[in-house]
């Protein structure tokens, strides 16, 4: 398995539930233990000092349920050197979230964005976001995929997974297409209508569907 | 600014082809400012890398220029201009030309009903 994701594109991670997505990026933040193989940021093996240029956006939120928004951007603020408040009231702004819900009151698809938010606030340079499109209403989604082509990611490296890459085909850069813990294909999803008038659905369709 | 993108051909050349007709039916002025990257990626609803590729071979082409740090611009150069009008229009005549040739029409019969579409279109259209 070994794959490059670089700063200033989107590479996005498709598989299906269970070829090991969430794993890799568990691996990625040192949240897992690998057996072999290695992780390197900017050329370098993981170090402490690396999780303050990487922020991981899990596809559950992990902030009490009984907290308010305001009260959860509180807590990221005490716990990293790297939030950034202005940013984080212009997600705020960019979501239409209230401030003084709590997470607990929220729609799902609220919800998702309150913990996009909450990563991307972050001044890091590479993001990774587990599935950040499952399970929400469209217009949710919608609105999550204009973070992609807003400022708000301009210049950072992005890993995101997904099992489904319909509505974002045009948001990525690059495509890592995963089975059973290996990559079976990695492609620049441009050059691919470039050079073969292929969809990343084309693509892989020949690649699983065999 | 809403195209619907097609998933089998670079985002890039849509977007590209998108600018070259909106520059031939005079949407977009000679030296009109066109939007950032950023905005276009935004409207567009496409990558950012995406929209500075289209950008950057709108440059190649002479459709737009940049000078300096100010905004890019429609360029006014009358004879891309009108290069992109005849282009644009021997692509969608090619187009048609292909289609309508598996028919096996006399040429004559076929500009007759071309005439007739064309003008009638017109018609409902004034």
């Amino acid at each position: 398995m070994s794959f490059t994701a670089k700063k200033g594109e989107i590479t996005c991670l498709i598989g299906i539930n269970g070829v090991g997505k969430t794993t890799i990026l568990n691996a990625i933040m040192a949240l897992t233990p690998i057996n072999k193989g290695q992780i390197l940021i900017d050329g370098e093996p993981l170090k402490e000092k690396t999780f303050e240029k990487i922020t991981f956006i899990p596809d559950a939120i992990t902030m009490l349920p009984q907290m308010t928004v305001a009260e959860a951007m509180e807590f990221m603020n005490d716990f990293y050197t790297t939030w950034n408040q202005e940013r984080a009231t212009e997600l705020l702004g960019f979501f239409r979230l209230n401030q003084t819900d709590r997470i607990s009151s929220l729609s799902k698809g609220n919800t998702a964005k309150v913990n996009l938010l909450l990563g991307l606030a972050l001044d890091v340079d590479y993001v990774l976001m587990d599935e950040p499109f499952s399970g929400i209403d469209m217009f949710s989604r919608e609105e999550i995929a204009n973070v992609f082509t807003s400022h708000l990611i301009e210049n950072r490296g992005v890993i995101i997974t997904t099992h489904e890459v319909g509505d974002i085909e045009h948001l990525i850069d690059k495509v890592v297409l995963l089975d059973d813990g290996i990559v079976t294909k990695e492609f620049d999803a441009e050059d691919a209508r470039e050079n073969e008038g292929k969809s990343v659905i084309d693509v892989m369709r020949e690649v699983y569907v065999r | 600014m809403n195209i619907k993108l097609n998933n089998r051909e670079p985002v890039y050349l849509q977007i590209v082809r998108d600018f070259k007709e909106r520059i031939a039916i005079g949407e977009l002025e000679p030296g009109e400012e066109i939007p950032s990257r950023r905005e276009l990626a935004n409207r567009m609803k496409v990558n950012p890398n995406t929209a500075q590729r289209a950008y950057k071979e709108m440059e190649e082409q002479g459709l737009i220029y940049t000078e300096r740090n100010l905004p890019s611009k429609i360029t006014t150069d009358q004879a891309i201009l009108s290069r992109v009008r005849d282009e644009l229009l021997l692509e969608a005549v090619d187009t048609f030309v292909t289609s309508v040739r598996s028919i096996n029409v006399p040429v004559e019969e076929l500009l007759e009903l071309v005439r007739e579409k064309y003008t009638g279109n017109e018609d409902k259209e004034a």
